[in-house]
Parts: structure tokens; C-alpha cells; sequence
């Protein structure tokens, strides 16, 4: 094994002081002179018609600098599908729709013009259900579309599940179901925008995706009647993402069109209920399943069909089928699968990415099948996935290529370190669930690239220009260290800067876990051309052929004669200091070789899978349905840990939020109305809640991966909610098939399987008075 | 209505006019200008806001201003030595990975600094209590929790016994 | 937040004074964690705020070693009672409940009085102080006057305080022999939860240390306020405490609450868990009651 000086270390974050110290700005605390705040009007219905808008009071209101509605902006199209606008025009689709916004001297002020502005609605019938929504005669959300039914055909057969499923000698079907959750970033979103007097714009925003939201900002300010201008994005410290800003916001460019406006800054900043409200949700989905196996436990067929609740605008969360795609036809060897989706427009709040992407919701369904699957064939849950497990080499149905793969080696992590055949007392069980995730980038845009500059100054230091967006991953130590190791230097020597798209180059954003192996390939590229150069400078130096130096201790140094060395900066100096005079400056594009989809889905969307196994022990209460986590092993194959603090950091946290989203947490939308906008109702674990969790990491170095690393930011949440679902089969002998799993569920399933109705009475008994359920 | 309060800030005496609907984020963030303490909700949930008044974690968003005449005002800007060293919670914080977008971070360590203050000893569930109002949504708790123990006391020998007594009129 | 005007009385007649000359258009705040929320939310617009946390002498839990009785300042933070040694061995009750209330950082601040005024049927703090028998003192223009804490809630954001009437303290009178108490909150975390239901339970038990000499059965959120359920109370007195009669005793109080569906929680499970919950909390009030003993 190589030995690394700062790869595979645990290195601090190089911004862990500033937070420690509360130097980090964030949007809340940046302050531009002259600034106006602005905030936005929201709908009173889930489905309406705007009859009138009178914003005449708050017009007159003192300290109103504008008010904006959607007959006030031009036609700027919004989202994956074009199909939203900034402020509203014609008529609303959910409560989140934007009505009208302000932008006064202060916050207090522009809240009271929000409350002086009078709308007429006229309401529409309205559609929540995404089955309803689906049938002839619904509600449509989107007259113009014509359907409810979004045309993205996400359909693919490969082999014949139909052949298949005549040969199983074992088959389960089920349906799935899970529901809205959030990202609860706990800094709250918000941006500043800002024009000179040539139009061009400066936008400091919450985004990880700095380079795709300049190129829509272009867009808008071009729909603005401005068009050939510049667009800068500034990236301020970002409190928490997993996918909340992979895409634009209204906000934004209410930002955008009230600075323009009223020619002064305009911060938008969101309140906690905003930012719950008028955020974008993970996607809701239900999912029927089959799948089969022969008498040996191998898988013979997989057939999955999903409707996903698209709400009323379309972004990143419809197009999670892509994703889904890949633990559906790759998760184990499976030959024939099947797998169609609908994205549904409903008159709910719209979806988003959320860490894992579609994979949790799929994962649930698959990996919580495989343990009814196991059991109908009487085989044990960890042996038929070992029978069933991918291994390295193998291409799947879809054309994923298995480069490297852990899978095996983290179910025997997780049986040993979870003690999976300890005994086990009453109400007590254990589940597993494996997961396949994009490892190397993912492509599902045009590019996957990210760029990467980087320059020597005269005393052997480094400033690194990355795409890449930290979020509070860590990214830029990663980054740093990958810098520092090829180059011989010290963590302290590399400076990244990844904040301003004016300085730093193209990226595609930080989703797909992608960062850590597509910016740290970026940032691989531009250190080995400065270090050849180096190398170069120092073999004519040292007198030294090039394959006797090494880089170390920010020198380079002959391998066979240790004193025959000379230090970096000294030689930088040299070359900059000579007639002719020159400095170290090199850039790379990293754009991964994995592949756009074909027509019927295939290819192979990432350079590499991560896969990992997650084992949980729970205890049932079998009174209140109450489940306790008393132990959980997360296993990850991840190629290297660059950074395993890091990593670990990126596993607990996937963790706690994955059992959020098993056990606790929910959006509560009744009637399209979101009933929990707050940290009371919408239950995100605290510290009481810790459990204790092992992570296990396998390295299996990628050939293609910065020093073998795979991605890791992701899996941490995505087997964890079939984990627990097959804990608690395995405890009390009940499936629980929706998510989340409330004590609720929990009970009324036990009771059910006692043949009990929910009053803990024996069904088909006549006692003389009813199981009343409300009141 | 506005009032004269005088308090201690970050080890420093201090004399202000402040209003009486203000609230103690208010004061901090937009009079004084110190942005280290972060509001998350704003209404007590989240413990972003988290200061420590006369030794005691509470939510400033919760908090009036007035009600600071008298007292002792410890914010996130007041715990690292002038020189900028790191105070020793700042520090585990840092080399645990207790840190991830740091928005928490500054409520987090003055929740801590508030139980290892009044208890160097305490013992895992302390901890885990005392940042029960601290929501972190990066890293699930564990590292900031291994943080905290990395710098506390070790719990004096035998079993702790509180004695009480009947505390009479 | 609106502007407004703070007041700081030093006495009890001078907050009520302040509270009278304006006419309704001021409120009382003590730690404020629950009027400041209101406030921020726009539910409450008060001209002037009168705050009770600096008048002197209501700040300390005490027991009159001569009567017996305990004496719960109104204005005592959640967090100095979870502290006191006194509640911690005496009221295990409301020990159970005080320190899972909000957070470190709310019961820092937050008080024990102003959880019973702000009379939601999820008071954590009431739950037990009925259970004890609690007392509120309650002090206004003629005078004070002392009602059953039990009586005291009227309905959801409602109880029996009149114009400028304030709650001074809660006396809990003296502990009968052999008893213990217990109170759970059922919630889906382990911490900053309000209470899908709360339900507190104390026995006091004949010298046979079996049979309930006196029962208090009170549950939270199974109705529009905080209650007793009285005809579970009834079954127990004089019975043997049991799994079995305690379960039937749950049984009861489950049919006595009044539950209903919320986002918090559905009313069949809510009724469920008062059966299960009754029969926990009065085990664990018995194990505690036999302690006591030793």
C-alpha cells in the first residue's frame, strides 16, 4: 500500500476555525451598502385563478422602494421544464406559488406592504392525489400541457420479466409508499442581487450550482431585455445543502428583477417558515414490486412501476428516475427488469434533489422486497445478498460497469460488527440493507465536468481555483489535499478559492456525490502539470534525471541521495527571477468518461459505483409501536478515504438523516397546505436521538478515482430506511411498507397481524360497539 | 420605547440605549454587529441563536435586550483568546470534525461551554441533553459529541451522590 | 416584532397596577418564551409588556418542614426546578416532567408559570401539579385567592385568571405516606418535543404497601385541557396496584378522555397510549412508592 503524507489523513477543515470562531459570513450576514430587503407574497389557494391584484396601498406604504407581480415581470421561463415563472400570472398552482414581492428600506417594512396587498382569487378544483391526478377529468395543473402526466417517458425492459417471472420459483409484489421530506438546512436561503450600471449583475446566492444558475441568470436577464450581459455568482459559507440548491429559485430572480427595478441591492432572505414552505421537498413516490428468484435464491426478474407526485412545477425531483434506474436494474445481478415512472403534476409543493436522488425512495422498495423474497425461499437475508452480489467486472442489464466493488466484504463488516447472529430478546431484531450509488461523477447534464486552476507563488504556496461547491462537506479540504500530496507540500500551503464564477471555472454542481472524485480529478490534473514543470526546473537543478525525483516536505529531493535537494519555493523563485522569467500557473478540465443514456436507458451513467451494506439493530415496543434504534453499522466501499474524519462526518450524517426519514420526519400537506412549517412538527433527530453507529470503511482503490476515491455523500441516507423496515420484521413480524414509520403504523400493523382492529379488539367479534377511529 | 442598560459583553463593561422590543439576536447581530451568532428559526427551536447570559445557554431570538441590564453577555466572539487562539472547545470542535457547515457551530460550542462551566465532568447523557436544543442536520451529532468529550474533565472517583435537603421557609 | 413598552414592576401590586391603568392593551411576560413567540408570529400585538421576573421572593421551590406543603414560585424557570434536589427526590412527578421540557436552553429562561397560564392541553408542567394536588395562588386587585390547579384550566388557551390577575405560585400540599409518582411524554423524539399525550400518574398506598390508598390519574392532550381522570382514580382506591388493575385502570382513563385527531397525532392512537401509558406510569409510581418506604 502507498504511503501518502496528507491523503488519508484526517485533516480539519481548512474553514472549521472561521466557524468555530463565527468569522464565517453567510448570507444572513452579508450587508451591502444601500441595500433593500424583499419579500415575497405567497398564494392563499392550492389552485386558483387571480382575478385582481391591488397593490396600490403598499405602493404608498413609506419605505416601498418597489412592488412587482406577474403581469409586472417579463416572461422568464423557470426549471427543468420551463413550466414555472418568477411571480405568478393567470393563476396559482400551489400555496408556495409567488404572487407578489416587495422591496422596502427594512424587513419590518416590506412585511407590512406584503399584508397591503389585495388579491382576488376566484378557486379552482383542485388535485392532490397523484392517482386521481392521473385520471381522465382531473383537475388539470397545467391546462396547456394538456395532461397531468409528464412527458418524460422513463420506461425500460431489459431481458423479458414476463418470461422471468413464469420460471421464479419464488415471486413477492408489494407496494410502496413514501412522502415529502426536507432538507432543513439550518441556514435558511437567501440571496443578494445587485446591477451596475452597464446591467450586468452580481448575484451572491445559496447555490451548489454556481455555473448552471449563471447560465439561467443570462437567460432571465435576457428575457429582462438585456441581453450579451455578465452575470456574477458569489457563493457566500452555505449553511447545509444535500440538494436543495441544485436548482434556481423564484427567489432569485425576484432578487434579480426587484434590484433592477429600484437600481439598489435587494436581499431576499427566507424565515425558517419560508424556507420549509416555499423550498423544494424530496420526492413522494408510490411503487408497486415484483421481483423473483429460482430454488437456489439467485434473482431472476425485477419489475418495478412508480408514480411520483411532481406537484405543480417541475425541477430536479422528476427527474430522479434517472437515478432510480440504476439501484433498480444494478442493485445485485439481476437479468430481466423492468421499470416505468410517471412524474404526476398535482397541486402539492414541487420536489427537489435531496441526497441519494430518487435512490432512498427505490432502495426502500427494493431492498425491503429482497428480505420477503429471502424469506419465501427460506433462505437467510445476509446469505441470499451474498448469492445475489455484484462483483467486480460485471456490466450490468443497464450497462453500469462494475469497476470495483465492495459489496461482499462490507456484508461481512456489517454481520460482524452488528452481531447479526447474536441472540436476540423479545421485541429485538436486526435488518440489513445494501446500496449502489454513482461513484464517479453521473452524468444528467450535457457535461459532468468541473475545471481547476491553480498558481504557484514565489514561495512554494498554491492558490487552487475549483468549480467545485462546499456546502460544509469539505470539499475544499479534499481538494487541498489531492493539491498538497502531488506537490509535495503541506495542507496549509493550498488556498482554495471556489466562491466566485467570476475567478473560478465551470463546474456542473455539487450533486451525484461527484465532488470529491470529478473536482478532485480537476484539481489532479492542474498539480501534476505544475508538478512536471517543477520536476523539470529541478532535475536541471539537482542534475538529476526526471524518475529520480520525488516531491516531499515542499522539496524535491534525489531518491537515492537524500541531500541532493532543493526546496520549492526556492526553485519558483529562481524560474521568476531569471531573464525570461516564469511563474507556475496550469488549469485542467476534468470531464468524466461516463455516458449520457441512450433512448432505451442504457449506459453507464458513472466512471464507478460506491456500494455499502447497512445493518441495524432495533427493539420494538409491541404496546406503543414505538421503535428504538439500539445499534446501526454503516459499511461503505469508498476506493480511498482521502479524508476519513470526513467521510465519517458524511456517513453519520447520512445516517441520522436517513432514520429521520425511516422513523420521524415528514411534511405534513393537507390539501396541498404544508401543516408543519417548523422545527416543532417537523421532526429532524437531536442529539437524545444519537445512536451509536459504526462505520466501516472497505478501500477498494478505483483506477480512475484522485488516489483511488469514490463518492461518498450520499449512501449514508439511502439503505437506511429498508434497513430499519427489515428490523422490525425481523423483531415483531410486521412489514411495514410506508414511510415514515410512525409508532402509529407500527402498532396498527401489529394489531392487524394479531387480528386485532386498531382498539386492540379481536376482528370478526361482535363486542356491541364500534372501533371508533376519529372523533 | 428606549432604555439605558449597561452589561457585561464578552468580558467587557458596556453602556447601551436599546429598545425595548428588541431581541437579544437583534441586538447582537444588528447593533453591536457581531454575526457569529446565527438566527436558524427564530422562535426557540433550533438553538442557532444559543448565547450564554450570567453563565446560562439560552436562545437570544427568544430573549429581550432589556432584560440584559445587569448581566453577563457571552457570545462566539468572546471565546477565543485575543490573540485568536482557540479556546479549547473551538479547538476539539475543529480536530473532531465537529464542524461541518457550521451554521450550528457557534450555538453548539456555548451550549457546551455552558454544561462543561457549571460541569466538567459531565457525563455522556449531560452532553447530549445540553445540546438536545442545538440542532446540527451535517453530521448527525456524533462527531460534535466526541468533540465535547475530548475536552471534558474526567468524572471525579466513586459514584456522584447529590445529597438534598428540605429547603426551609 | 412591533414596538412596544417594557415594564419592569418590583412588587406584585405594582405589576398589577400597570397591568390595570392600561386597559388590557398590556401583557404580562415572565421568561417569555411562549408571549414572544405569539408576538413574532403576529397572534399577540401588546402595547406594553409587564415583566414579572423581577419581583422578589418567588424564585425557589421550599417545603414547610411544619405543614409539610411545598411551595413552586410561579415565576421559578423549568430549569431550577429540574435542579432542585428537593423535586428530584421528593417529585419524582414533576422532576419527569420539568426536565424534558423544550431545551436547556427554554427551561433556562421559561417558567413554571408561565407553562400554566399559556393553559395548552400539551402543558408538560400542569400535568403533574395537578396530579400533586397543586394549589395556584393567584393574586389580583382584591386580594389573593387559592383554586385546585384541576379547576383551574378552562380551555385550550384558557384558564381562570381574571383582568389582571397573576399566578403566583403553586402549593403543593403535604405528601401522604408511600407515595410515588411518575410522568412520561410521548412524542416521537427523545428530545424538544411537545407531547402527543402526556400522562402522569401518583399512588399513595395503604401500609400493606399494595393496596392504593389514593390514586391521581392526569393526562395531557387527551382533551381541550389538562384533566383528571377521575373514574380510573376511583377503580384503583382501595384496590391492589397491579399490572391487571392498573391496566383496567387505563383502560378506563382512556375511555374518559376526550381525544382527537392533529398533526401531532391520531385519536384512536392517542387513546390507545393512555391505556398503555396509565399502566406504565402507575408501575413506575408504585416501584417509586415502595421505595419511598424504605
Amino acid at each position: 500500500m502507498p504511503s501518502f503524507n496528507t491523503v488519508g489523513k484526517r485533516v480539519p477543515k481548512l474553514d472549521a476555525a472561521d466557524k468555530a470562531t463565527g468569522r464565517s459570513r453567510y448570507i444572513q450576514d452579508l450587508k451591502l451598502p444601500g441595500m433593500l430587503f424583499g419579500r415575497i407574497l405567497y398564494s392563499k389557494y392550492a389552485h386558483a385563478r387571480i382575478v385582481k391584484i391591488d397593490a396600490s396601498k403598499a405602493r404608498a406604504l413609506p419605505g416601498v422602494r418597489a412592488v412587482l407581480t406577474g403581469e409586472d415581470i417579463p416572461e422568464i421561463k423557470m426549471g427543468v421544464y420551463k413550466d414555472n415563472r418568477p411571480l405568478k400570472k393567470g393563476k396559482v398552482r400551489s400555496y408556495r406559488d409567488e404572487i407578489a414581492a416587495v422591496a422596502a428600506v427594512d424587513p419590518q417594512t416590506a412585511r407590512e406592504a406584503l399584508e397591503l396587498i389585495d388579491v382576488v382569487y376566484d378557486p379552482l378544483p383542485a388535485v392532490f392525489d397523484p392517482e386521481a391526478a392521473m385520471q381522465e377529468g382531473a383537475p388539470l395543473v397545467h391546462e396547456a400541457h394538456q395532461t397531468n402526466v409528464l412527458r418524460m417517458p422513463w420506461k425500460l425492459h431489459y431481458g423479458d420479466v414476463e418470461a422471468a417471472r413464469r420460471e421464479a420459483a419464488f415471486t413477492v409484489s408489494e407496494r410502496f409508499t413514501t412522502t415529502w421530506v426536507t432538507h432543513c438546512c439550518m441556514g435558511t436561503s437567501g440571496a443578494i442581487a445587485e446591477f451596475d450600471p452597464g446591467n450586468n449583475l452580481t448575484i451572491h446566492s445559496n447555490t451548489q450550482i454556481p455555473s448552471l444558475a449563471q447560465k439561467e441568470f443570462l437567460e432571465a436577464l435576457a428575457a429582462m431585455g438585456l441581453p450579451d450581459r455578465r452575470v456574477r455568482v458569489i457563493k457566500p459559507c452555505i449553511g447545509g445543502g444535500f440538494g436543495s440548491k441544485l436548482d434556481t429559485y423564484a427567489y432569485e430572480y425576484i432578487a434579480i428583477l426587484l434590484a433592477y427595478h429600484t437600481r439598489r441591492p435587494v436581499k431576499i432572505e427566507f424565515d425558517r417558515t419560508e424556507e420549509f414552505i416555499a423550498t423544494s421537498a424530496r420526492q413522494p413516490t408510490i411503487t408497486t414490486i415484483s421481483q423473483g428468484c429460482d430454488r437456489n435464491g439467485k434473482l431472476l426478474f425485477r419489475d418495478v412501476k412508480m408514480i411520483l407526485d411532481n406537484g405543480a412545477y417541475t425541477s430536479w425531483g422528476a427527474t430522479t428516475p434517472s437515478v432510480m434506474m440504476m439501484p433498480i436494474t444494478t442493485l445485485y445481478r439481476v437479468p430481466n427488469v423492468r421499470y416505468e415512472a410517471s412524474c404526476v403534476y398535482t397541486n402539492n409543493t414541487y420536489s427537489q434533489a435531496m441526497r441519494g436522488y430518487g435512490n432512498p425512495q427505490a432502495t426502500f422498495a427494493i431492498e425491503s422486497t429482497i428480505d420477503m423474497l429471502a424469506e419465501a425461499a427460506g433462505i437467510e437475508p445476509l446469505e441470499f445478498r451474498r448469492i445475489n452480489a455484484n462483483q467486480p467486472g460485471d456490466v450490468s442489464t443497464q450497462g453500469l460497469r462494475i469497476t470495483t466493488c465492495g459489496l461482499a466484504e462490507c456484508m461481512e463488516a456489517v454481520k460482524a460488527q452488528l452481531g447479526w447472529e447474536q441472540s436476540r430478546s423479545r421485541g429485538e431484531g436486526v435488518g440489513i440493507a445494501s446500496l449502489i450509488h454513482v461513484g464517479g461523477g453521473a452524468r444528467v447534464y450535457k457535461s459532468d465536468g468541473c475545471g481547476a486552476m491553480l498558481k504557484m507563488d514565489d514561495f512554494g504556496k498554491v492558490d487552487i481555483f475549483t468549480g467545485a461547491t462546499d456546502m460544509g462537506q469539505g470539499s475544499d479540504t479534499v481538494i487541498a489535499q489531492i493539491v498538497a500530496e502531488e506537490l509535495g507540500l503541506n495542507i496549509e500551503d493550498i488556498h482554495v478559492i471556489h466562491s466566485d464564477t467570476d475567478v473560478c471555472p465551470w463546474d456542473v454542481g455539487a450533486h451525484a456525490s461527484r465532488t470529491t472524485f470529478v473536482a478532485g480529478n480537476a484539481a489532479l490534473g492542474a498539480a501534476r502539470k505544475i508538478k512536471s514543470r517543477i520536476l523539470e526546473m529541478a532535475a536541471k537543478e539537482l542534475y538529476a534525471p526526471l524518475e529520480k525525483l520525488v516531491l516531499g516536505r515542499r522539496h524535491i529531493q534525489h531518491v537515492d541521495e537524500p541531500d541532493r535537494r532543493v526546496e520549492i519555493g526556492k526553485l519558483l523563485r529562481k524560474a521568476h527571477f531569471s531573464h525570461g522569467g516564469q511563474m507556475l500557473m496550469a488549469e485542467s478540465f476534468y470531464d468524466p468518461a461516463n455516458e449520457n443514456m441512450g433512448k432505451d436507458f442504457r449506459g453507464n451513467m458513472s466512471m464507478t459505483y460506491t456500494f455499502g451494506v447497512h445493518g441495524v439493530r432495533v427493539k420494538v415496543d409491541e404496546e406503543t409501536g414505538k421503535v428504538k434504534v439500539l445499534n446501526y453499522v454503516a459499511a461503505h466501499d469508498v476506493g480511498r478515504a482521502i479524508n476519513p474524519m470526513l467521510l465519517e462526518g458524511q456517513v453519520y450524517g447520512g445516517v441520522m438523516m436517513g432514520l429521520g426519514y425511516a422513523l420521524s420526519e415528514q411534511v405534513i400537506m393537507e390539501r396541498g397546505e404544508n401543516m408543519n412549517p417548523n422545527f416543532r412538527d417537523y421532526k429532524i433527530l437531536t442529539a437524545r436521538d444519537v445512536v451509536p453507529i459504526a462505520a466501516p470503511v472497505l478501500e477498494t482503490p478505483d483506477k480512475d478515482g484522485p488516489y483511488g476515491a469514490k463518492g461518498i455523500g450520499e449512501p449514508g441516507c439511502v439503505p437506511t430506511a429498508p434497513a430499519v423496515a427489515n428490523a422490525i420484521y425481523n423483531a415483531v413480524g410486521v412489514r411495514i411498507k410506508d414511510l415514515p414509520i410512525t409508532p402509529e403504523r407500527v402498532l396498527a400493523a401489529i394489531r392487524a397481524k394479531k387480528g386485532m382492529d386498531l382498539c386492540g379488539r379481536k376482528t370478526g367479534t361482535d363486542s356491541g360497539e364500534a372501533c371508533v377511529i376519529e372523533e | 420605547m428606549s432604555k439605558e442598560i449597561t452589561f457585561t459583553f464578552n468580558g467587557n463593561r458596556m453602556t447601551a440605549r436599546v429598545e425595548d422590543h428588541w431581541t437579544l439576536l437583534h441586538f447582537i447581530r444588528e447593533e453591536l454587529g457581531y454575526t457569529g451568532t446565527k438566527e436558524g428559526c427564530g422562535s426557540g427551536e433550533c438553538g442557532a441563536c444559543t448565547v450564554i447570559v450570567d453563565g446560562a445557554a439560552v436562545n437570544s431570538c427568544l430573549y429581550l435586550t432589556v432584560e440584559l441590564d445587569g448581566r453577563s453577555l457571552m457570545t462566539i466572539e468572546g471565546l477565543a483568546a485575543a490573540d485568536g487562539s482557540l479556546h479549547p472547545l473551538q479547538k476539539a470542535f475543529v480536530e473532531h470534525g465537529g464542524i461541518q457547515c457550521g451554521f450550528c457551530s457557534p450555538g453548539m460550542i456555548l451550549s457546551a461551554k455552558a454544561l462543561l462551566d457549571e460541569n466538567p465532568a459531565a457525563s455522556d447523557e449531560d452532553i447530549r441533553t445540553a445540546i438536545a436544543g442545538n440542532l446540527c442536520r451535517c453530521t448527525g451529532y456524533i462527531q460534535i459529541i466526541d468533540s465535547i468529550k475530548s475536552v471534558r474533565g474526567e468524572a471525579p472517583e466513586g459514584p456522584r451522590v447529590v445529597a438534598w435537603r428540605d429547603e426551609e421557609r | 416584532m412591533r414596538n412596544f413598552t417594557y415594564l419592569v414592576p418590583r412588587s406584585l401590586n405594582e405589576a398589577i397596577s400597570m397591568h390595570e391603568s392600561r386597559r388590557g392593551r398590556a401583557k404580562y411576560i415572565a421568561g417569555g418564551t411562549d408571549v414572544l413567540v405569539k408576538m413574532k408570529e403576529g397572534k399577540l400585538a401588546p402595547d406594553g409588556l409587564i415583566s414579572l421576573r423581577h419581583i422578589i421572593g418567588q424564585d425557589r421551590p421550599f417545603l414547610n418542614t411544619e405543614t409539610g406543603e411545598l411551595y413552586i414560585g410561579a415565576f421559578m424557570t423549568h430549569r431550577s426546578i429540574e435542579r432542585s434536589p428537593l423535586v428530584q427526590h421528593r417529585y419524582p412527578v414533576l422532576h419527569d416532567a420539568v426536565k424534558n421540557i423544550g431545551s436547556v436552553q427554554i427551561r433556562n429562561v421559561a417558567t413554571i408559570g408561565g407553562n400554566l397560564v399559556n393553559a395548552v392541553p400539551s402543558a408538560d408542567g400542569a400535568i403533574p401539579l395537578i396530579a400533586l394536588d397543586g394549589k395556584a395562588h393567584i393574586y389580583g386587585a382584591k386580594g389573593y385567592r387559592l383554586i385546585d390547579l384541576a379547576r383551574f384550566f378552562l380551555g385550550p388557551g384558557q384558564c381562570d385568571l381574571q383582568g389582571a390577575e397573576i399566578l403566583t405560585e403553586i402549593i403543593i400540599p403535604p405528601l401522604s405516606p408511600r407515595t410515588g409518582g411518575a410522568y412520561v411524554k410521548h412524542g416521537r423524539r427523545e428530545a424538544m418535543e411537545l407531547p402527543m399525550l402526556g400522562v402522569g400518574v401518583l399512588l399513595s398506598l395503604e401500609a400493606d404497601l399494595t393496596t392504593c390508598a389514593k390514586a391521581r390519574v392526569c393526562l395531557g392532550v387527551a382533551a381541550p385541557t389538562p384533566f383528571r381522570a377521575r373514574e380510573a382514580e376511583a377503580y384503583l382506591t382501595g384496590r391492589p396496584v397491579t399490572e391487571e388493575t392498573l391496566s383496567e385502570a387505563g383502560r378506563i382513563a382512556a375511555g374518559e378522555s376526550r381525544v382527537r385527531d392533529s398533526i401531532r397525532g391520531v385519536a384512536w392512537y392517542r387513546r390507545e397510549m393512555v391505556g398503555v401509558l396509565v399502566k406504565r406510569m402507575g408501575m413506575l409510581a408504585l416501584e417509586r412508592a415502595k421505595k419511598r418506604n424504605e
